[in-house]
């Protein structure tokens, strides 16, 4: 390239003078600016800047400075814009802050026995209990037989149990199951020891609705059954469970009872504090549970002498119910926004 | 069952106050549901010493009298008995006292009776509940301390003053536990100390007896033993006040002696007594029989009966006279002119006492034991203690003999332990000798033989069958409280993994969640045509409903084959509290007949199922432009973003504008030929059935199918991100305005193969500058791809995208 330190000078004179009236008022602009001059590949300084090496030695250095003022002018130019505008679209803002905020969507919300499953299902997690699910309708053998209840127990009872009719024939078939237990069957009948599970899910009573009973309700079902599992380790989980939902300082006591799949057989109370009750509080009844029933393992099929296994059951309303201080049950199944909107 | 601690405590030997005998009962597996503490209300009575006795000069009945209640000074009291004297120890009720005098409480206050003061009461037995006498006042012996309280004396004296009452819950399994004794041997096996049994004499079979009474049992199964004897000349009248006090502390009214001396012996002992009046069985005969069909009965409460077959009758020579094991009738009651009193001692099969009891609706004390299934071997012990109590009540005479009909024998029943098996089950070491003493107090009568315990079991135990039995036996006795924890807890021996479709359904949740949904739980029953109704509505399939045979109302009938019912109650409910917005989901099983799909139960479907709802403003009211109603879009919008959240984007989606009776227009999701889900309106119909001011949207999936078909996706491998810049172009394509945009959508995106990135349509519009008959639709494509892409490329798959919606379509590239 033909050059020389004079002809550089009236360029830059020129360039000077263009930087000087440029008006750099819009981000394009600068944009714009920034390319013609400063632009890495087609700006005009860098490119005088790489005639230099074509210069006669002696002239290099005042070429240099010469460049680097003009640059050094550009730049300034260049920020002095940018921070103008910056500086303008935040100054002038006039918005008022005490408005509410935008919502695009309300607040949805879990319904509260889906809650307490979670946290119920969520302890016995941690504890390394597998998740089960079964049926709702279930069949006699599933829900009394094999759970070794006797041919004539009670429970079997048009009153407490609803049945299903059985298609065509209009005779009792199937049945409502009345609780979660038939799931240990289903579970050990499709596998082999060891067992450690729980099974949530509904069950059904036949009952007229009222305040303190519904015709259905949900409940969690535990079984573990291996070798050496022993009725420590039933008492063990359970107060672990009960110290986990209710709190560390819970009081409790397990007592014997009376389960026909279970034997021996006991219920979990935990104390609650009622400020109004003439004790102060009362035992509330919070969980059957027991060392599975030898004619249940023979039932399904495992060795009564080999293994051994324990298996508990809850219901979730009423350790909802005391927890949310609630006191008509048919409130969960109302629905009403003004209830949910509070889980 | 009520149990009275005064009562109990005859026999058994222990030093528990009623609060710790509540506990040890409950903790041993005999739940004391509550403690009701029962007698007079003795507080303020004390012993005072008649000084002094004046005649009253207003009154020719009254006396006054000054007492010494220890204090410094006398007090004077007027009294009105004729029995007062100086001297005399006395019960005086002070200031303050409160006495309750049959029904009514009377508080004892400063008084002035005909002009002159009384500061107290001097008592009589029945003013302090302590007996029904009223002859007199109470005089006390010289034992009693001046200025005592009356309870300390009467205790001293050996009287019982207060009880207790223990409200056990009996689980069904207890038939033992059922009475006085029953509880006693717990109590023994808990404290270590003999059991009490009354003794009783009872007489040889045979005898005199048999001469007056035959008995024939003719269904032995259901009456394996029926044990009968004979009192003369009873006096039926009331029963003394000891009697009355202990069946008052157990909740039962007093009748008369003879009644009350077999609910005494029940309450003692467990076996259920009748008592006949003699004289009114005919020809001296009892005949055990099942009833033939619609016999008819009247019971001893005066009610009639039309029996169903199949229930245990106690016959005399003639009719029947009772319901085995249920309640004696009427026609052979003993009242007051009764005399000879005919006593039955019998064993009834529990189930068949159970079903009678149910199918007549009466349950009674005696029925509640037969249930359990009384000792086989006790009715000639109480039949005899009966006897006797009758007969020393109403003075009467025994006749001698008893008839004892046991055609069954009771079986006995061994049972061994190993040792070795208690700590297999238990997870702690029992001492052997623990071991012994629980069963030996139990009535096991246990024998050692190496690391076997050999057990009899007792006839009052029919819940005992299994060596496991006897294992929970000891460990209710030795005290759950014993069992400490493992020493260790190894790990389960496989780590359970959480199931996908709780994850899956965890992602939903978040999602609704997250959109404003609330979750809701709903009746699984309907009212039958309710369901009817629903059955195919949403399915896409036509399956019978599957009814309830029994459900206690019209209202709960029918099993739900759809959660749409549900809902929608849910939206009127709050639609009627002034709720506008409402969005609302459900996760729950539904249920129809089928032949097939049989997961579990032979002939019956059911499936989980995702229902989510939207009804009013889609958003929250706000300050800068008003809030449009939800339409059927943004359901749709709703159902794209939660199955793209699930990548599951293949799904076939059929649109319908067929109005059906629950739809006005819908959208069917295929999976695999398969219906998986549906989209809709409801109808105007159900929006006005359920009183809705705004249309209604809802998304309803076969829950359990779909999650299998995300359960069964591969997992995700990672696709590089391209680095380099995407291009945007807008096209607008004129088109018959009855044209369906999805199908043009399709087309772009097949045309577009794989440069085209993304496709929206941003705008659809008729009118000016459009022809008539016309719309606009325009689309933004967004082309992409691993590399720089050239103009040339791009614009030739637009051109591409352009020819074939013109050829497909007759579209027209909008000037």
């Amino acid at each position: 390239m033909e050059t020389n330190l004079e002809y550089l000078k009236t360029v830059a004179a020129t360039f000077t003078e263009e930087i000087a009236v440029a008006k750099l008022d819009t981000p394009a602009k600068s944009e714009e600016f920034r390319i013609r001059f400063l632009g890495q590949r087609r700006g005009v300084i860098p490119k005088l800047f790489k005639t230099i090496p074509h210069l006669p030695k002696q002239d290099r250095r005042s070429a240099g400075l010469l460049l680097n003022a003009l640059r050094k002018e550009a730049q300034t130019v260049l920020e002095h814009a940018i921070e103008q505008y910056r500086v303008k679209s935040t100054d002038t803002c006039d918005i008022d802050l005490t408005l509410p905020g935008r919502r695009s969507q309300w607040a949805g919300s879990r319904h509260p026995i889906t809650l307490a499953l979670a946290k119920i299902t969520d302890i016995f997690e941690h504890m390394g209990f597998a998740i089960a699910e079964g049926p709702e309708i279930e069949d006699d053998w599933h829900n009394f037989t094999a759970l070794n209840f006797p041919a004539d127990h009670p429970a079997r009872d048009m009153q407490d149990t609803l049945f299903i009719e059985e298609p065509g024939e209009g005779r009792a078939g199937a049945m409502m199951r009345t609780h979660t237990s038939p799931v240990q069957i289903r579970t050990m009948m499709a596998g082999d020891p060891p067992f450690r599970l729980i099974a949530p899910g509904r069950v059904f009573r036949n009952e007229a609705i009222t305040y303190k009973s519904y015709c259905l309700f949900h409940q969690v079902e535990g079984l573990v059954v291996d070798e050496g599992v022993t009725m420590a380790d039933l008492k063990h989980t359970l107060t672990g469970f009960a110290r986990a939902f209710f709190g560390e300082e819970v009081k409790m006591r397990f007592r014997p009872s009376f389960f026909p799949f279970t034997e021996p057989s006991g219920e979990v109370d935990i104390w609650w504090d009622l400020p109004d009750h003439p004790d102060g509080g009362r035992w509330m009844e919070i969980l059957g549970s027991g060392m599975v029933h030898p004619n249940v393992l023979d039932a399904v099929g495992i060795d009564s002498e080999r293994y051994t296994g324990y298996a508990f059951g809850m219901g979730i309303e009423r350790p909802a119910m005391l927890r949310y201080g609630i006191d008509d049950i048919r409130i969960f199944y109302e629905n009403d926004v003004r209830f949910l909107a509070q889980f | 069952m009520k149990i009275s601690y005064n009562w109990l405590s005859k026999y058994v030997e222990h030093e528990l106050s009623p609060e710790d005998l509540a506990h040890a009962l409950t903790m041993s597996g005999l739940e004391v549901e509550d403690i009701l503490h029962l007698g007079p209300p003795l507080d303020g009575v004390f012993v005072g010493r008649v000084v002094s006795v004046r005649p009253h000069p207003n009154a020719d009945r009254l006396k006054l009298c000054d007492v010494d209640l220890g204090t410094d000074e006398l007090i004077p009291v007027v009294c009105g008995a004729p029995n007062v004297a100086a001297d005399q120890r006395v019960p005086v009720a002070t200031i303050g006292a409160h006495l309750a005098i049959g029904e009514k409480v009377l508080k004892i206050k400063k008084s002035k009776i005909r002009g002159q003061v009384s500061m107290g009461m001097i008592c009589a037995e029945d003013e302090l509940g302590l007996s029904d006498d009223h002859s007199g006042i109470m005089v006390l012996s010289e034992n009693a301390v001046i200025g005592e309280p009356l309870s300390d004396y009467l205790k001293r004296e050996g009287q019982e003053v207060s009880d207790t009452a223990l409200d056990i819950a009996i689980t069904p399994n207890r038939a033992d536990a059922t009475s006085h004794i029953g509880v006693a041997r717990d109590v023994s096996a808990l404290q270590n100390a003999p059991l009490l049994r009354p003794e009783v004499s009872i007489p040889p079979d045979g005898g005199e007896t048999t001469q007056h009474i035959k008995v024939e049992i003719q269904c032995p199964d259901l009456c394996r033993r029926y044990v009968a004897m004979i009192v003369t000349d009873v006096k039926v009248g009331p029963s003394p006040t000891w009697l009355k006090l202990r069946l008052e502390a157990i909740g039962l009214r007093s009748i008369n002696n003879v009644v009350d001396a077999t609910n005494f012996v029940m309450y003692e002992c467990g076996q259920p007594l009748h008592a006949f009046d003699y004289d009114r069985i005919a020809k001296q005969r009892i005949v055990v029989r099942e009833s033939v069909e619609e016999e008819e009965f009247t019971t001893l409460d005066g009610k009639n009966h039309t029996l169903p077959e199949g229930v245990v009758l106690i016959c005399d020579g003639e009719r029947p006279v009772a319901i085995g094991g249920v309640m004696g009738g009427e026609n052979s009651e003993v009242d007051e002119t009764t005399s000879n009193v005919l006593i039955e001692g019998a064993w009834f099969c529990p189930s068949r006492t159970r079903r009678s009891a149910r199918a007549l609706g009466i349950a009674t004390d005696a029925s509640y034991r037969f249930e359990r299934g009384v000792d086989t071997a006790i009715q000639p012990w109480a039949t005899t203690r009966v006897a006797a109590l009758i007969a020393e009540l109403g003075n009467g005479s025994v006749t001698p003999g008893i008839v004892d009909v046991h055609p069954r024998t009771p079986t006995v029943n061994r049972l061994d332990l190993r040792l070795t098996r208690v700590p297999k089950i238990l997870g702690i070491q029992i001492p052997r000798k623990d071991i012994l003493q629980i069963l030996a107090s139990l009535g096991f009568d246990p024998h050692e033989a190496g690391n076997t315990i050999s057990c009899t079991v007792p006839t009052y135990r029919p819940d005992i069958h299994l060596e496991i039995d006897l294992i929970e036996e000891i460990a209710r006795i030795y005290g759950f409280d014993q069992i400490l924890k493992p020493k260790s807890s190894p790990l389960p021996a496989s780590v359970p993994v959480a199931r996908p479709i709780d994850l899956i359904r965890e992602r939903v949740h978040a999602y609704l969640n997250g959109h404003g949904f609330r979750e809701i739980y709903t009746n699984s029953l309907l009212p039958d045509e309710q369901a009817l109704q629903f059955s195919q509505a949403v399915t896409a399939a036509d399956y019978p409903p599957v009814r309830t045979l029994n459900a206690v109302s019209r209202s709960m009938a029918t099993l739900r084959p759809s959660l749409l019912p549900g809902m929608l109650n849910v939206m009127q409910h709050n639609a009627h509290h002034g709720q506008r917005t409402l969005r609302f989901y459900e996760f729950g099983h539904v249920f129809h007949l089928s032949e097939h799909e049989a997961a579990f139960v032979e002939n019956y479907s059911e499936y989980e199922v995702l229902l989510f709802g939207i009804s009013g403003p889609v958003r929250p009211q706000s300050w800068d432009g008003s809030i449009p109603l939800a339409d059927f879009f943004d359901i749709k919008g709703d159902v794209e973003k939660l199955l793209s959240l699930l990548n599951l984007n293949s799904l076939r989606m059929e649109p319908s504008v067929e109005p059906t009776t629950i739809t006005a227009h819908h959208i069917t999701l295929y999976a695999n030929k398969k219906w998986v889900g549906t989209i809709a309106r409801l109808s105007d119909e159900m929006q006005a059935a359920h009183d809705l001011p705004d249309p209604v949207f809802f998304a309803t999936f076969n829950w359990t199918r779909l999650a299998l078909i995300c359960e069964e996706q591969p997992p995700t491998v990672y696709t590089p991100v391209s680095r380099y810049p995407v291009v945007e172009r807008d096209i607008a394509m004129v088109v018959d305005s009855q044209q369906p945009v999805g199908p043009m959508l399709n087309k772009v995106r097949r045309a577009g193969q794989t440069l085209l990135k993304n496709v929206d349509i941003f705008d659809i519009y008729e009118g000016e500058g459009i022809a008539p008959g016309k719309k606009s639709v325009a689309f933004s494509l967004r082309f992409g791809a691993n590399r720089t892409l050239r103009d040339k490329e791009i614009d030739h798959v637009v051109q591409k995208i352009v020819t074939t919606l013109s050829a497909q379509f007759e579209a027209e590239l909008r000037a």
